[in-house]
C-alpha cells in the first residue's frame, strides 16, 4: 500500500516539476554558485574585510556571519525553485524557509548533543551558530522547496532517494554537510594540541567540505540526468 | 546447501571448540608476551666472590654462619677494604634529575638552583657526583623501588597483577645487608615496609594516600631526623619523602610549592651532611649518603610512562667523608636506576644480587683504590656471567681462560665478532686478560695505562652484558607468539563462520515462501554497514597511541550514531504509516509507533548522561564532569543521589516486571521475594558512613550486612534459574487443564501461543528480570557512591532497548540488536568512569564486605565493579531472547526443537563471542606490531589486559546465557509427549 503510494506520489510532483521545480541545469549551476559564493565571502569577510577573524580564533563570530549572510540567500534562491508555485506563493515559502532556520538549528543542535558536543554556557554560543549554519544547509532549502510535504521529506532524509534535479540539489549537499560533520569530530578527542580541534571548528570544517562536495556532485547528477534526458528526447 | 544441516549439538561444539582454542591462543600470547620473572632464584652467597665456572674452591657453607661472621668472610673473599661502614639512602620520591642536574649540558632552571644551594655547593665543589638515572617503565613507586634494590628490571604482569604490596622475594641489597647482620631503620613511604617487612629495627612509615598533603608527610620523616643521626646503633638509615611527589600532583613541575619543596629536601641533605662532618672523627671510616629518586614526573606532574622527564630520575652519591672526587663537572653523567644496586653492593661489600643486570657506576668506585676499582669490576663481570651462563647454554669461556698468558697484551686482546655466546667471551676474555697483565706489571711500576684499558675492557663487556640482559627481559618467544596468534585467528574466523551460518539460517529457509523476507535478509541496511564500518574504525584505532588512551570517544560516538541511524529508520515507517493515517486509517497506528521512537529517545538522552558523568582518558581528564561536581557538592547530595537510585532501580525494575502480569502468581512471588534484598540495599545505603576521611576501614556494621547482602542475592538468583522454569510449567499445566485460556502477553502471532513456547519466553523474561535486578542491586552495593545513578541509567538503556526490540516494526535483525547491546555495555563501561590505564581501578570498592583480606574475593569483587556495564548487558540478553520474536523459525514445517534452541541462544552467545574475538586479535596483532613502541608498557601494554579481560567477561556472560536457556529448554520439553504436542501443534 505504501510502496505504491509513494511511487505515484513522486511521479506526480514530478510532472509538476518539470513545468516548475525541475532546474535546468544552468539554473542549478547559477542557484549553487551562489550559495557557494556567499559562503566564501562570509568567510572572506570575516577575515579581511575588517572583522579579521576565522573559524580558528573565533569560531562564533565567524559561524554566525556565515548563517547571516548565506541564509537570506539560500531562502530567496531556494524558495524560486518551491514545489506546485501555482498552490504556494512566493512569500509563503520565504516564510517557511525562514521559519524552519531555528527549527532546523534545534534539532540540528540536540543531534549535536547526543552525539557528545559539549554543554556549557561558554559552549553555548558556539552550538547555537553553527546549529544556525547547519540548518541553513541542511534544513532551509528543503522548507523553502517542499514545504509541509512529509512524503518528500520523508524521500530527501529518511529513504535518501532524490528524484529529480531539485532533489538532488537539496539531498547531496545535505547529506555531504552531515557527513562531513561526523568526519569532523574525529580529530577532536585526540592529543595533537591543535587550536582548530576545539568544538565547533574542525565539525564546521568537516560540514563545509561535506556541503561543497555535495554541491559539486549534485551539479554532476543533475548533468547526467539531463544528458539520459536528452538521448529519451532524440 | 541446507544450511540447517549443522544441528543444534554440533553448533554448541563448534563454538565451544572456538572459544577454548581463543582461550588457549590469549594465554600462549600471554606469557610469551609478557616477561617473566627473572632467571635465577636464590640469593647471591660467596662463591660470587668466586670466578663462575667449578675449577675454584668451591664447597660454601655460607648459609649456617651467623651474621657478624658472614660479613667478615665476604669482607675477606671480597679483597676489598670497604670505604665506608654506614649508608642513608635518601629517596625523593619523584624528583626528575633535570632539577638538580640541568638536562644536556645545560645548567637545571634558575629557581630550582637557589633553591638548593647546598646540594648544588657540594656537586660544585667535589664532593657529590650526580647522575641521571633512568628508570625502566612503569615509573611507579614499588617497581622502581625494587628496580633500585634489586638491579633488576621487573616484568610487567608482576607490576600489572600486583595491587597489593607483597614482601620482595628476590635477591636484593637490603636482604643481603640484613644476612649480614646490619642494622637498618626506615622513616618515610610506607611501601618500604611492605616489601621487607620485619627488616627494620626502627620505622615510622607514611602513607602515600593523602596526596594533597605535601607538608606533614615530609615532617613525619624529618622529625626522627634529629635523633638518628646522633644515635650510632644503624648501619643503613633510609629516608623516603613523598612530598615533592604530591607537589607534582597537585601542581605539577612548576608548582608554586615546588620551590619551598626543594628548599626543604635541601635543608634536609645540609643537616646530615653538616651533623656527618661533625660526627667525623668518632667514626674510623665514613659515612655514604645517596640522594635518589624512583622515578620523574611529567610537565603535569603524573608519572608512570617512559617518556624522558619520567624516566628521569636522580642518583648522587655524597661523600661524608675525607674522600675526595675528581669528578666534578657533569659530563658523562648518565646511568640506569638498576645500576645503584650493583654499586651498592660493592661498597658495602655484599654480594652483588642474583639477578642484577645493572653495571658499577664508574666515579662511585674512586672511593676505592685501583686494584679495588679492578676487583670490583671483576666482581660484577663475574656476576653477569653467571647471569649469561643461566641464559646461554654452555657459554664456553672457561677454556679459553686456562689457555691465556700473561704475556704480551696486544697479541691477545681482539676484535670480537661471531655468535653472542663468542662475542661475551671474547670481550671478557680481553677484560680478564687487560686485568691480569695489569696486575702483573703493576709489581715492578704502576702503569696508569694499562689500567685505564682494563677498566674500559671491562666496562665495554659490562655494558654489552647488561643491555643484552636487560633485552633479553623483554625478548619474545616467537613460536609461541605465532602459535598463540594463529589460534586466536582461527577461532575468529570460526566466530565469524558461525554468525553468517546463524544469519543464513534464519532467513534463506523461508525463501520460497516469503520472497520479501528474504529480499529484506539480503540487502545490506545503513545500520549494519554502520556497526561493521564501526567495527573497523575501532579496530583501526586502536593502533594509535592517543587513541587507545580516549578510546570511550570511539564507544559514545559510535553507540550514538547508530541510535540516531535507528531514529532514522523509524522515521521511514512512521512517514509510512502517516500516509496510511491521512488516506484514512486508524490514528491507532500512531500510538503503536510512539514506543519505538521513546525508546530510541531515552537510550540516547541517558547515553548523554552517561558520556557526561565522568570525563575518562588522560588526556582531558582534568575537565570538569558530573562526578567531580558531585564529589565537590558534598557527601550529603551524593548520598540522596544514591538513594534515589537505588529507589528508582527497585520501582522500575517492579514495573518491568508487572508486564508479565498474566502470570499473577509468578510475578507476586519473584516480585516480593526480590523486593527483600532492594530493601536491604536500601538500608544498607541508608546507614552509609561519610568516609571521605579516607581510612577505608567499614565498620564492623557495614560489613556483616554487606555479606548478607551477597548471600541473599546469590541464593534469590540461583532459586530463581532453578525453580521459574518449573514454577510456570507447572502452572501452566494446571491452568490449561483448568479450561484457563494459556495467553501470554509478549507474542501476538497464533503460532507463539503454543503452550511450550510461552512457557520458555515468559521463563526467560522472568529469569532475565532477576539476572538484570540482582546484578544492579549488587552494583549499587559496591560501585562508588557517585556512580549510583549511572547504574540507573544503563538499566534505563536497557529497558527501553528491550522495548525497542519488542516495538520496532519491522524489526531489525537479530545480529544487529545483540550488537547494539554489546556497544552500549561497552560505552557503559567507560561511562562507570574506567579507562585503559590501570589507575582507574576502584581498588577501594573490592573490600565492602571483606571481613579479612583474601586475594581471590577481592580479585572477584574488582572485576565485578570493573566490568559492570558488559556483564550486564549479557545479562539482559535472556530477557532480550524473550521479547524478540522468533515466530519465523517456528512456522516451518520442518522445524525441529533442536533448531529452536539454536537459533534462540545461537545469536545472544555468538555474537558477543565474534565483536570481542574480532577485538582481541586485532589488538594482539596490533600489540605485536608496537613492540619497540615507546608507549608499549604504558599505553598499549595495560589496554592488552583489559581485553584480555573483557574476554573472559564475555565467556563469563555467555557461559551463563548458554546455561540459562538450555536449563530452560530442558525443563519446558522435558517429556515426549510434549514434544509430540509442540509437533502437533505445528501441523
Amino acid at each position: 500500500m505504501g510502496e505504491t503510494r509513494k511511487k505515484t506520489k513522486p511521479k506526480a510532483s514530478d510532472d509538476e516539476a518539470s513545468a516548475t521545480g525541475g532546474l535546468a541545469s544552468p539554473h542549478a549551476f547559477s542557484l549553487h554558485l551562489a550559495c557557494g559564493l556567499s559562503l566564501a565571502a562570509a568567510l572572506w569577510i570575516a577575515g579581511a574585510g575588517g572583522e579579521s577573524v576565522d573559524l580558528v580564533s573565533d569560531p562564533s563570530r565567524t559561524l554566525r556571519l556565515v548563517w547571516v549572510i548565506e541564509c537570506p540567500i539560500a531562502i530567496l534562491l531556494y524558495s524560486l525553485a518551491r514545489e506546485r508555485p501555482a498552490q504556494t506563493s512566493y512569500i509563503r515559502a520565504v516564510v517557511r524557509g525562514a521559519l524552519a532556520l531555528p527549527a532546523g538549528a534545534m534539532v540540528n543542535a540536540l543531534g549535536a548533543i547526543a552525539l557528545g558536543a559539549p554543554v556549557g554556557t561558554q559552549y553555548l554560543a558556539k552550538t547555537i551558530n553553527w546549529s544556525l549554519v547547519m540548518s541553513t544547509w541542511i534544513v532551509v532549502p528543503a522548507a523553502c522547496v517542499f514545504g509541509a510535504s512529509w512524503n518528500s521529506w520523508q524521500r530527501i532524509f529518511a529513504f535518501t532517494k532524490p528524484i529529480s534535479s531539485i532533489d538532488f540539489m537539496i539531498c547531496l549537499p545535505a547529506h555531504g554537510a552531515i557527513i562531513g560533520a561526523w568526519f569532523g569530530a574525529w580529530p577532536m578527542p585526540l592529543d595533537w594540541e591543535r587550536p582548530w580541534q576545539e568544538w565547533p571548528i574542525c565539525v564546521s570544517y568537516g560540514a563545509m567540505i561535506g556541503y561543497l562536495v555535495g554541491m559539486v556532485a549534485s551539479l554532476g547528477f543533475i548533468l547526467l540526468r539531463h544528458g539520459h534526458d536528452h538521448v529519451k528526447i532524440d | 546447501m541446507s544450511p540447517s544441516s549443522i544441528t543444534c549439538s554440533r553448533f554448541a561444539i563448534i563454538a565451544a571448540a572456538a572459544v577454548l582454542l581463543q582461550s588457549l591462543g590469549l594465554s600462549l600470547f600471554i606469557f610469551g608476551f609478557f616477561p617473566t620473572k627473572p632467571a635465577l632464584s636464590g640469593v647471591s652467597g660467596p662463591e660470587s666472590f668466586r670466578a663462575p665456572w667449578p675449577n675454584g674452591v668451591g664447597n660454601d657453607s655460607a648459609a649456617a654462619l651467623p651474621p657478624e661472621e658472614l660479613k667478615r668472610l665476604y669482607q675477606e673473599l671480597s679483597e676489598i677494604s670497604p670505604p665506608f661502614d654506614r649508608l642513608i639512602l635518601m629517596v625523593v620520591d619523584g624528583l626528575p634529575a633535570e632539577f638538580v642536574l640541568g638536562r644536556d649540558d645545560k645548567p637545571p632552571r634558575e629557581a630550582f638552583v637557589e633553591a638548593m644551594p647546598y646540594t648544588q655547593s657540594l656537586l660544585a665543589n667535589g664532593f657529590a657526583v650526580g647522575y641521571h638515572a633512568k628508570a625502566a617503565p612503569p615509573t611507579v613507586t614499588m617497581p622502581c623501588l625494587k628496580a633500585m634494590v634489586s638491579g633488576a628490571i621487573g616484568g610487567f604482569l608482576d607490576v600489572a597483577l600486583n595491587f597489593n604490596t607483597q614482601a620482595l622475594q628476590d635477591d636484593n641489597i637490603i636482604g643481603q645487608f640484613f644476612r649480614t647482620g646490619r642494622k637498618m631503620v626506615m622513616h618515610g613511604d610506607d611501601t618500604w615496609l611492605k616489601l621487607f617487612p620485619g627488616s627494620f629495627i626502627r620505622h615510622d612509615g607514611v602513607s602515600s594516600f593523602f596526596v594533597k598533603d605535601t607538608v606533614q608527610v615530609d615532617q613525619n620523616v624529618s622529625r626522627h631526623l634529629d635523633e638518628e643521626l646522633c644515635r650510632d646503633d644503624w648501619d643503613l638509615l633510609i629516608l623516603h619523602y613523598l612530598g615533592l611527589d604530591h607537589v607534582g600532583h597537585l601542581g605539577g613541575r612548576n608548582s608554586f610549592l615546588m620551590g619551598p619543596k626543594l628548599k626543604e629536601m635541601d635543608e634536609v641533605i645540609e643537616m646530615i651532611h653538616q651533623s656527618s662532618l661533625r660526627d667525623k672523627k668518632n667514626h674510623q671510616t665514613g659515612t655514604l649518603l645517596v640522594i635518589v629518586s624512583d622515578h620523574g614526573m611529567t610537565e603535569s606532574g603524573n608519572h608512570g610512562g617512559s617518556s624522558f622527564e619520567e624516566t628521569d630520575s636522580l642518583a648522587v652519591f655524597v661523600d661524608l667523608g675525607d674522600h675526595t672526587l675528581d669528578h666534578a663537572s657533569a659530563t658523562d653523567n648518565s646511568a640506569n636506576q638498576i645500576d645503584i644496586a650493583a654499586t651498592v653492593a660493592l661498597l658495602f661489600n655484599v654480594p652483588i644480587p642474583k639477578n642484577n643486570i645493572g653495571v658499577v657506576i664508574p666515579h662511585a668506585l674512586n672511593f676505592m683504590t685501583d686494584a679495588e676499582k679492578m676487583r670490583a669490576l671483576e666482581l660484577n663481570s663475574w656476576q653477569l656471567l653467571r647471569l649469561l651462563q643461566a641464559q646461554l647454554s654452555g657459554l664456553p669461556c672457561e677454556h679459553v681462560l686456562v689457555e691465556e698468558n700473561t704475556g704480551d697484551t696486544k697479541s691477545v686482546v681482539t676484535e670480537c665478532g661471531g655468535n653472542i655466546e663468542q662475542v661475551f667471551c671474547c670481550l671478557y676474555q680481553n677484560a680478564a686478560v687487560l686485568h691480569r697483565s695489569w696486575k702483573f706489571k703493576r709489581i715492578f711500576v704502576s702503569n696508569i695505562e694499562d689500567y685505564k684499558s682494563a677498566a674500559a675492557a671491562y666496562y665495554v663487556f659490562l655494558r654489552t652484558a647488561s643491555q643484552w640482559l636487560a633485552r633479553r627481559m623483554t625478548d619474545k618467544p616467537v613460536g609461541l607468539l605465532v602459535v598463540g596468534i594463529s589460534a586466536m585467528i582461527l577461532s575468529c574466523l570460526i566466530f565469524l563462520g558461525l554468525v553468517f551460518h546463524l544469519n543464513e539460517a534464519l532467513y534463506v529457509r523461508e525463501d520460497h515462501q516469503i520472497s520479501s523476507l528474504k529480499k529484506y535478509a539480503f540487502s545490506w541496511h545503513l545500520d549494519e554497514i554502520f556497526l561493521m564500518g564501526a567495527t573497523l574504525i575501532h579496530v583501526i584505532s586502536m593502533g594509535s597511541s592517543s587513541m587507545v588512551e580516549e578510546e570511550q570517544y570511539i564507544w559514545y560516538f559510535v553507540s550514538s550514531t547508530f541510535y540516531l541511524l535507528l531514529i532514522r529508520k523509524t522515521a521511514q515507517t512512521i512517514l509510512a504509516d502517516r500516509t496510511q493515517s491521512s488516506v484514512g486509517l486508524s490514528l491507532s497506528l500512531n500510538g503503536k509507533i510512539s514506543y519505538p521512537i521513546i525508546s530510541l529517545f531515552s537510550v540516547l538522552v541517558s547515553g548523554r548522561i552517561l558520556r557526561a558523568w565522568h570525563q575518562g582518558g588522560i588526556n582531558w581528564v582534568n575537565l570538569p564532569d558530573i562526578s567531580k561536581w558531585l564529589k565537590l557538592a558534598g557527601h550529603e547530595y551524593v548520598k540522596r543521589l544514591w538513594l534515589l537510585a537505588c529507589l528508582s532501580v527497585i520501582i522500575l525494575s517492579i514495573y518491568v516486571l508487572i508486564f508479565l502480569w498474566t502470570r499473577r502468581k509468578m510475578v507476586l512471588v519473584v516480585g516480593f521475594s526480590f523486593f527483600i534484598p532492594g530493601l536491604m540495599v536500601l538500608k544498607y545505603i541508608i546507614s552509609h558512613e561519610d568516609d571521605t576521611s579516607g581510612s577505608f576501614t567499614y565498620s564492623y556494621g557495614s560489613t556483616v550486612s554487606a555479606q548478607k547482602i551477597y548471600r541473599v542475592l546469590g541464593a534469590l538468583t540461583v532459586v530463581a534459574v532453578v525453580a521459574v522454569p518449573w514454577l510456570i510449567h507447572i502452572w501452566t499445566s494446571k491452568a490449561c487443564s483448568n479450561g484457563d485460556i494459556c495467553l501470554s502477553t509478549s507474542g501476538s502471532h497464533d503460532i507463539l501461543k503454543l503452550p511450550p513456547l510461552m512457557e520458555m519466553r515468559d521463563s526467560f523474561y522472568v529469569i532475565g528480570w532477576a539476572y538484570i535486578f540482582c546484578w544492579c542491586l549488587l552494583q549499587l552495593l559496591l560501585q562508588q557512591p557517585t556512580n549510583s545513578l549511572p547504574v540507573l541509567l544503563l538499566l534505563v538503556q536497557i529497558y527501553a532497548s528491550m522495548l525497542h526490540s519488542f516495538s520496532a516494526l519491522p524489526a531489525h535483525k537479530h545480529w544487529i540488536e545483540v550488537a547494539a547491546l554489546y556497544q552500549l555495555g561497552m560505552a557503559g563501561h567507560f561511562a562507570l568512569g574506567n579507562s585503559n590505564s590501570l589507575a582507574t581501578i576502584d581498588v577501594a570498592g573490592a573490600f565492602i564486605g571483606a571481613s579479612d583480606f583474601s586475594m581471590l574475593s577481592s580479585g572477584v569483587l574488582m572485576f565485578i565493579i570493573t566490568y559492570a556495564s558488559p556483564l550486564l548487558f549479557l545479562l539482559s540478553m535472556p530477557m532480550w531472547i524473550s521479547v524478540k520474536d522468533f515466530n519465523c523459525l517456528v512456522t516451518l514445517r520442518n522445524a525441529n526443537l533442536g533448531d529452536l534452541l539454536k537459533m534462540m541462544l545461537g545469536f545472544p552467545c555468538v555474537i558477543p563471542l565474534c565483536l570481542n574475538s574480532v577485538t582481541l586479535t586485532a589488538y594482539t596483532i596490533i600489540l605485536l606490531l608496537m613492540r619497540n613502541h615507546l608507549f608499549i608498557w604504558s599505553v598499549f601494554s595495560p589496554k592488552y589486559l583489559y581485553v584480555a579481560a573483557a574476554t573472559v567477561c564475555v565467556y563469563l556472560g555467555v557461559f551463563i546465557i548458554a546455561s540459562t536457556g538450555t536449563y530452560i529448554y530442558l525443563v519446558t520439553f522435558i517429556g515426549k509427549d510434549k514434544i509430540r504436542s509442540f509437533n502437533g501443534g505445528m501441523r
